[in-house]
C-alpha cells in the first residue's frame, strides 16, 4: 500500500493525501518521493483537474520532514549530492504544474515538509497548537536541500528567512501567517474547503502566489537594496558565530547559499543548494548530530524497563524538601499539569519554593511562553504543607531534602508509614546508592532514584536509578514521569555517583591537577571551551558549588580509591569561605545575578605562579580522556547497559558537545588504540590514575568500538 | 437515606478586610481551603462528585465563584459545581446541600464550603451613569462621542459601594447594625452587656490562638509574590482587649441612643473555609477518618428587621424535630453578628413569653456560655458572611474531638430575616 492517494472533488479539485503507512507521522522517504512524482505526472497529465490541494490524514502532522534514517546511510558526497538534486527535482514538478496547488497544513510541517509546501503556489495552515512550520535541518547539520534556501526568501523576504534557517526555528499557524509564510490561518475543520477555493479562485485568476513585500522603508532598504541585504548577511554571520564557536558549519553554510543564489532563477540555485549541502551530509557533525537524534527518538520509544511492564498514570506527586531543586521540581510538574503537594519543615522554606517556582514560571511570562493568568493557574497547582496530610492519595513521592543519609531514610520511613508503600518513592539523591537509601524499607521496590540536575528548568537529563531490589512498576514509572516534566530520562544501576557524576568528577580533579601545576584557570577553562563544553570545568566547579564539589570527590574517592585520588586543592578551597556561584565567589567572582565578573584573586593565592601552559590540545586529551576510561568501566559494570546511554547522559547533563556525537562517539573516533596508548603515556608522565582500564585494553586488542554493532 | 459525615476540612485564617488578603480575590481564598481540605481528608480531586461553595458577594469576574475555584483546585473538569446564596448561612446551605446529594445516594464526594473576599465586593455606578457610558459605547462619530463625554457630571463618578447595599435589607431599608439596635432596646441590652461579650469572645479568640488551637483547622496562606510572609492567624483579634478601650468606641448606627459600636459587632472579613462529605460507609470502606456526623439541620424565616433573633427560631426548631432539649448538646457554636443580636437569642429563649408567643411552646433554656463560642466568635474572628457557617462546623468538630465530646449545635442569623441550625455528632 503506497503513502498517497489522489481524491478528485466534484468540483474537480484534486487532494493528493499523504499517509504514510504503519507511521505515526509522513516522512519524504525515497519510495514516497517516487510515489509523489508519479502522482504529480498523473496530476499534470489529467486536463480536467483544476487545482491541486496537498493534505495529510495523520493526526497533527503534516510532513515531518525527510526520512532521516536515509540521511544517515548517505556517506559518498556524490550520492549525497544526486539525492538532493532528485528529490529538488521532484519537488519543483510541483511548482511546474500547470494548475495552481495549495498546502493545507495541519501540524507538524517541518524540513522537507515546508519545502514540498514551499514549492506550492499557495500554504493554508491551522491555528491548531501543534501544527508548527520551520526549516530545522541545521539541527542535524545539513542545510535545508529541497529547495528550502531557494523558496522561503522569496516568500517570507531575507530577514524571516534567514532567522527561520539559520537557527532551525519553527512558528505557529498565526506566525506564520504575520510573515506571509501561509495566505491564511484557520481552523482545523475548515483546512480543505478553505484550500479547495483558494485553489479554485486562483485557478480563475492569473496570480501566481503572494511574492513578499517589505513592510515599511527600514525593511525594504534591508530587503531590497544591496547595501541593505549585506548588512543582513553581516549581522547574521556574526550572530551565527557568536552561537555556534565555530563548531557548527551547517548555519554559515545556508548563510552562503542565500548570499550566493539571491536573486537567481530557483533551477539554477537549487543546484547550488545541493552541492553546497553534500559535503555536510557527509560531514561528522552531521553524523554525529543525527546519532543524538535518534538517541533522543529511543527515549521517546523506551519505557526504561526491558519487559512489558506499564508505567502508572502520574498526576498528583508529592515534594519534600522546598530548595532550589524541591522548588525546581515542583515547577516543573506544576508546569505539567501535575498537582504537587510540597512539604518541608518550616514555613521560611516553603515560601522559599513557592517564590522559586514563582520566578520561573513569572520569567515564563516575561518571554511571553505563558499568559499572566496561565502561570497563576500552574502555580495554583502547588500546595505546601508542613504536614504529611494527604501524601496516600499521591502517586510519587520526589524527595529532595539534604544529601545524609539518616534524613533520607527517615522521610521514607514516614512516608511508607503513611501511604503503607502505596507511593512510589522517588529520592533526588546525587551520590548516596538508592539501595543503601532503601536498605531499612518494607517497601523497597517502591523505591527508586530520580536524579533532577541544577538548574531542574534547565539541564534536560534526569537519572533514573534502580536499587537492587527497585521493581520493574516503579522504575518504568518514574521514567514515563520524567518524560512527562519534558526532561531526558537515562536508566542507571546503582553506584557511586552513578552515571553523570562518576564521569564528571575526574574531569573537574583533573582540572584541579593542571591549575596546581600551574595552568592558569583562564587557560584550563578555555581549552574545554574550545573543545564545546559549555563551560570550563573550573568555572562547572563554581557552579555545583566548591563544597558540594569537595564533599562528592571525597565520597568517589572513598569508593574508588587511587584512580579519583583528589587533587589537594579542592581540600584547601574547603577550608576557606568561598563556595563558588552560590556564595557570590569561587574561583570567579558572580554578582546578584549570578552572571561572573572576574577572577577571585584569594583563590589565586592558592596556586602556584603560572607556567607556560602546554598545548589546547593535550589540555584538552588530560582532562577528556579519564573521562573515558571512567566510562569503560562503568559500562562494564553495567552501571549503563549502553554506549548510546553514556553519551545522552553526557550530552543532556553536562552539555557534552553534540557536535561530537557524545564521550563514547568522541571516544570511538580516536580509537581505542589510540586510547590506550595516550593513556599509558600520560601514567607514565603524569600519575599512575591514568592507567588504561582493562576495558580500553580489550577493545584496543581487538581493534572494536564502544559502540561496537550498536551504532 | 445514607448517614452523612465529615472526613476533613480547612480554612484560611480570617483576614480583616483591606489588609492581608485584599490582593487575593474569593476564588484564590476557595482553591487554597479545597486543595487543602482534600489533602486533610485524604480524598482526591477527582473522587468529587460535586463542589458547592456558599458565597453572597460573587465575584464578577468569576460567575459561579464555585467552578471557578473547582477547577483552580484541579478538580476535573467532568465534576459539577455550583454557588450558593442564602445570605449569612450560605456556607451552611452548601452542607446542607451535599449532605441531601450523599444522603440520597445521588453522590459520594462533595466538597461544600464557603468564600467571602468582602475587600473585594465592588463599588457600582450609579443607574445614570451607567446609561452615560451605554451611550459613550454605542456613540459611532467623535462628534455624539464628544457629547457623552460632556454630559458626565462629578457627581456620576460618585460610587454606590456594593458592600453596605449588601449589608442593607431590601424591603426594609435597615441595614444590620440597624437591626441590632432594634433588638438592644426592645430586650434592654445595656452598652456594658454588649461590651462584655465582645471582651469575652476577644480574650477567648486570643487563649486559643496562643495555645495553637485554631491554628489546626488552618490552612497558612503564604503571601503573594514574595512568599516570605504568611497568613496563619486571624487577624482580627484584639490582644489584651478591655472594657475600657471597648467603652472608647462611638455608636455607630445611632449616634443618640445607640449602644451597637465597631467593638461590640462582628468584623467585616476575607475569609473561605471547606469540608469535605461523604457517606458513612464510604468513608469506612476508604478507612478515611470521620470527623462527625451531620445529624440535622433546618432554617427558620422572621421578621427581616430582627434578623439577629434566627437562632432563637432555629434552635428550638432543629432540637424539637430531632426530639432533643437543650441540655442534650456538649458544645455549641453561634455566631455573633452582633453582640446585642446574640444576647437577644439569650434573652429571648430563656423567656416564656416570647417562646410562648413566638414557638408556641415553654421557656426554651437558660443558655451556658462556657460552653458556647468557647474559642470567640464573629466579633474576635470576624465574620466573612458566606464562609461563617462552615468555620462554625469545622471549629465545632475540632472543638468536640479536642474535649471528647459527641453532640454539637452550630447556629446564625441570617440578613433578611432568617436563621439556620445544624447539629453535628461524634461517636
Amino acid at each position: 500500500m503506497g503513502a498517497l492517494s489522489l481524491e478528485i472533488r466534484p468540483d474537480w479539485v484534486g487532494v493528493l493525501w499523504f499517509d504514510l503507512p504503519g507511521e505515526k507521522v509522513n516522512k519524504l522517504s525515497s519510495p514516497v518521493m517516487e510515489e509523489l512524482e508519479a502522482t504529480l505526472d498523473t496530476v499534470a497529465k489529467d486536463g480536467r483537474i483544476k487545482g491541486l490541494v496537498i493534505a495529510s490524514r495523520k493526526k497533527d502532522v503534516f510532513i515531518a520532514g525527510a526520512d532521516v534514517n536515509e540521511i544517515r546511510g548517505v556517506t559518498d558526497e556524490k550520492a549525497a549530492f544526486e539525492s538532493a538534486r532528485r528529490a529538488q527535482l521532484i519537488l519543483h514538478k510541483i511548482a511546474q504544474l500547470s494548475v495552481p496547488s495549495v498546502a493545507a497544513i495541519d501540524g507538524v510541517c517541518l524540513g522537507g515538509g515546508l519545502e514540498l509546501s514551499l514549492a506550492c503556489t499557495y500554504r493554508i495552515a491551522t491555528d491548531n497548537p501543534k501544527t508548527s512550520l520551520g526549516l530545522v535541518e541545521v539541527k542535524l547539520g545539513i542545510i535545508p536541500g529541497f529547495g528550502g534556501t531557494q523558496r522561503l526568501p522569496k516568500v517570507v523576504g531575507l530577514q524571516e528567512s534567514l532567522k527561520m534557517i539559520l537557527n532551525g526555528s519553527t512558528v505557529d499557524g498565526k506566525k506564520a501567517l504575520r510573515s506571509g509564510l501561509v495566505s491564511a490561518c484557520v481552523p482545523a475543520g475548515l483546512l480543505i474547503e478553505e484550500a479547495a477555493a483558494l485553489a479554485l479562485k486562483a485557478a480563475h485568476s492569473s496570480a501566481k502566489g503572494r511574492p513578499f513585500k517589505p513592510k515599511g522603508a527600514m525593511n525594504w532598504v534591508l530587503e531590497k537594496t544591496p547595501f541593505g541585504r549585506n548588512l543582513v548577511f553581516k549581522k547574521s554571520r556574526e550572530a551565527v558565530l557568536k552561537a555556534t564557536k565555530g563548531q557548527y558549519p551547517a548555519p554559515l553554510a545556508a548563510l552562503e547559499v542565500i548570499r550566493k543564489t539571491h536573486g537567481m532563477p530557483v533551477e539554477q540555485g537549487l543546484e547550488i543548494e545541493a552541492r553546497e549541502n553534500a559535503p555536510l551530509i557527509v560531514s561528522d557533525v552531521s553524523k554525529n548530530l543525527i546519532h543524538l537524534f535518534f538517541l533522543m527518538e529511543g527515549v521517546k520509544k523506551a519505557t526504561g524497563v526491558a519487559g512489558d511492564t506499564k508505567a502508572l498514570p502520574v498526576g498528583r506527586v508529592g515534594v519534600l524538601g522546598a530548595g532550589v531543586m524541591g522548588g525546581g521540581i515542583a515547577q516543573l510538574a506544576a508546569d505539567r499539569g501535575i498537582s504537587v503537594r510540597m512539604k518541608d519543615i518550616k514555613e521560611e522554606f516553603l515560601g522559599k519554593g513557592l517564590a522559586e517556582a514563582n520566578r520561573l514560571f513569572q520569567a515564563k511570562v516575561k518571554r511571553r511562553r505563558l499568559k499572566k493568568h496561565e502561570a497563576q493557574f500552574r502555580l495554583d497547582r502547588i500546595s505546601p504543607t508542613l504536614a504529611y496530610d494527604g501524601f496516600g492519595t499521591l502517586d510519587v513521592v520526589i524527595e529532595a531534602v539534604v544529601e545524609k543519609l539518616p534524613v533520607k531514610r527517615q522521610v521514607l520511613k514516614e512516608v511508607e508509614s503513611l501511604t503503607g508503600g502505596k507511593v512510589i518513592f522517588a529520592s533526588n539523591t546525587s551520590s548516596l546508592p538508592i539501595t543503601e537509601i532503601a536498605a531499612e524499607s518494607a517497601h523497597p521496590g517502591q523505591v527508586v532514584g530520580m536524579h533532577f540536575f541544577n538548574p531542574v528548568h534547565r539541564m534536560p537529563l534526569v537519572e533514573v536509578i534502580r536499587g537492587k531490589k527497585t521493581s520493574d512498576e516503579a522504575a518504568a514509572t518514574v521514567y514515563a514521569l520524567a518524560k512527562a516534566m519534558g526532561k531526558v530520562p537515562v536508566v542507571c544501576s546503582d553506584g557511586p555517583g552513578f552515571l553523570v557524576n562518576r564521569l564528571l568528577m575526574p574531569y573537574m580533579n583533573e582540572a584541579a591537577y593542571l591549575l596546581l601545576e600551574g595552568v592558569p584557570v583562564e587557560v584550563v577553562d578555555k581549552a574545554m571551551l574550545a573543545f564545546g563544553m559549555p563551560m570550563g570545568p573550573v568555572r562547572l566547579m563554581d557552579e555545583v558549588g566548591l563544597d558540594v564539589a569537595y564533599h562528592v570527590g571525597t565520597y568517589l574517592e572513598s569508593c574508588f580509591k587511587d584512580r579519583m585520588k583528589g587533587a589537594p586543592l579542592l581540600k584547601a578551597i574547603s577550608e576557606t569561605k568561598f563556595l563558588g556561584k552560590k556564595g557570590g565567589a569561587g574561583f570567579y567572582f558572580y554578582d546578584d545575578k549570578g552572571k561572573e565578573t572576574g577572577l577571585n584573586p584569594e583563590l589565586q593565592n592558592l596556586l602556584p605562579s603560572a607556567k607556560p601552559a602546554p598545548p589546547e590540545g593535550s589540555l584538552q586529551e588530560r582532562m577528556v580522556l579519564p573521562m573515558i576510561n571512567e566510562a569503560s568501566r562503568l559500562l562494564a559494570e553495567g552501571i549503563v547497559r549502553t554506549a548510546g546511554e553514556v553519551d545522552l547522559g553526557m550530552i543532556m547533563g553536562t552539555g557534552f558537545p553534540p557536535f561530537r556525537g557524545g564521550l563514547l562517539r568522541y571516544a570511538d573516533t580516536l580509537g581505542a588504540a589510540r586510547l590506550a596508548e595516550r593513556l599509558s603515556a600520560l601514567a607514565q608522565q603524569v600519575d599512575s590514575r591514568f592507567a588504561p582500564s582493562p576495558q580500553i585494553l580489550d577493545l584496543a586488542k581487538h581493534n572494536a568500538t564502544f559502540y561496537g554493532q550498536e551504532a | 437515606m445514607r448517614d452523612v459525615v465529615v472526613v476533613g476540612g480547612a480554612r484560611t485564617p480570617n483576614i480583616r478586610f483591606n489588609t492581608l488578603f485584599k490582593e487575593i480575590p474569593a476564588q484564590e481564598l476557595g482553591r487554597i481551603a479545597l486543595t487543602e481540605a482534600l489533602y486533610r481528608a485524604g480524598v482526591r480531586p477527582d473522587q468529587l462528585d460535586e463542589v458547592i461553595f456558599g458565597c453572597i458577594g460573587n465575584p464578577p469576574e468569576a460567575s459561579n465563584v464555585g467552578r471557578v475555584i473547582a477547577l483552580m483546585a484541579q478538580v476535573p473538569e467532568r465534576v459539577p459545581a455550583f454557588t450558593v446564596a442564602r445570605n449569612c448561612a450560605s456556607g451552611m446551605e452548601s452542607i446542607m446541600e451535599g449532605t441531601y446529594r450523599i444522603a440520597c445516594g445521588d453522590a459520594e464526594y462533595v466538597a461544600a464550603g464557603g468564600v467571602e473576599s468582602m475587600s473585594n465586593i465592588p463599588l457600582f455606578f450609579k443607574r445614570a451613569a451607567q446609561d452615560k457610558f451605554t451611550a459613550l459605547g454605542m456613540a459611532r462619530t467623535l462628534g455624539k462621542r464628544l457629547g457623552v463625554m460632556a454630559s458626565f457630571r462629578p457627581a456620576d463618578f460618585g460610587p454606590v459601594i456594593g458592600l453596605l447595599q449588601g449589608l442593607t435589607d431590601y424591603n426594609t431599608k435597615i441595614n444590620m447594625g440597624q437591626t441590632a439596635e432594634i433588638l438592644a432596646k426592645e430586650f434592654n441590652t445595656t452598652r456594658k452587656e454588649q461590651d462584655e461579650l465582645a471582651m469575652l469572645s476577644h480574650n477567648r479568640a486570643e487563649a486559643a490562638t496562643k495555645r495553637g488551637r485554631l491554628l489546626k483547622e488552618m490552612a497558612p496562606v503564604p503571601l503573594p509574590p514574595k512568599f516570605t510572609q504568611w497568613a496563619k492567624e486571624d487577624n482580627g483579634i484584639r490582644n489584651g482587649q478591655s472594657m475600657e478601650a471597648l467603652a472608647k468606641l462611638k455608636p455607630a448606627f445611632d449616634r443618640r441612643y445607640g449602644t451597637v459600636t465597631a467593638g461590640n459587632a462582628s468584623q467585616i472579613t476575607d475569609g473561605a473555609c471547606c469540608l469535605i462529605l461523604t457517606s458513612s460507609e464510604k468513608a469506612k470502606a476508604e478507612g478515611l477518618k470521620v470527623m462527625g456526623r451531620i445529624k440535622g439541620f433546618t432554617t427558620a424565616g422572621l421578621d427581616p428587621a430582627r434578623m439577629g433573633l434566627g437562632p432563637a427560631y432555629a434552635i428550638p426548631k432543629l432540637m424539637k424535630r430531632a426530639g432533643m432539649a437543650y441540655k442534650d448538646v456538649d458544645l455549641y457554636e453561634i455566631n455573633e453578628a452582633f453582640a446585642a443580636q446574640f444576647i437577644a437569642c439569650e434573652k429571648a429563649l430563656d423567656s416564656e413569653t416570647w417562646c410562648q408567643a413566638n414557638l408556641g411552646s415553654g421557656r426554651f433554656a437558660a443558655m451556658d456560655r462556657a460552653i458556647t463560642n468557647v474559642n470567640g466568635s464573629g466579633i474576635a474572628l470576624g465574620h466573612p458572611v458566606g464562609q461563617t457557617a462552615n468555620r462554625l462546623i469545622l471549629t465545632l468538630l475540632h472543638e468536640m474531638e479536642e474535649r471528647s465530646l459527641g453532640m454539637g449545635m452550630a447556629s446564625l442569623c441570617v440578613g433578611g430575616g432568617q436563621g439556620a441550625a445544624m447539629l453535628v455528632e461524634r461517636r
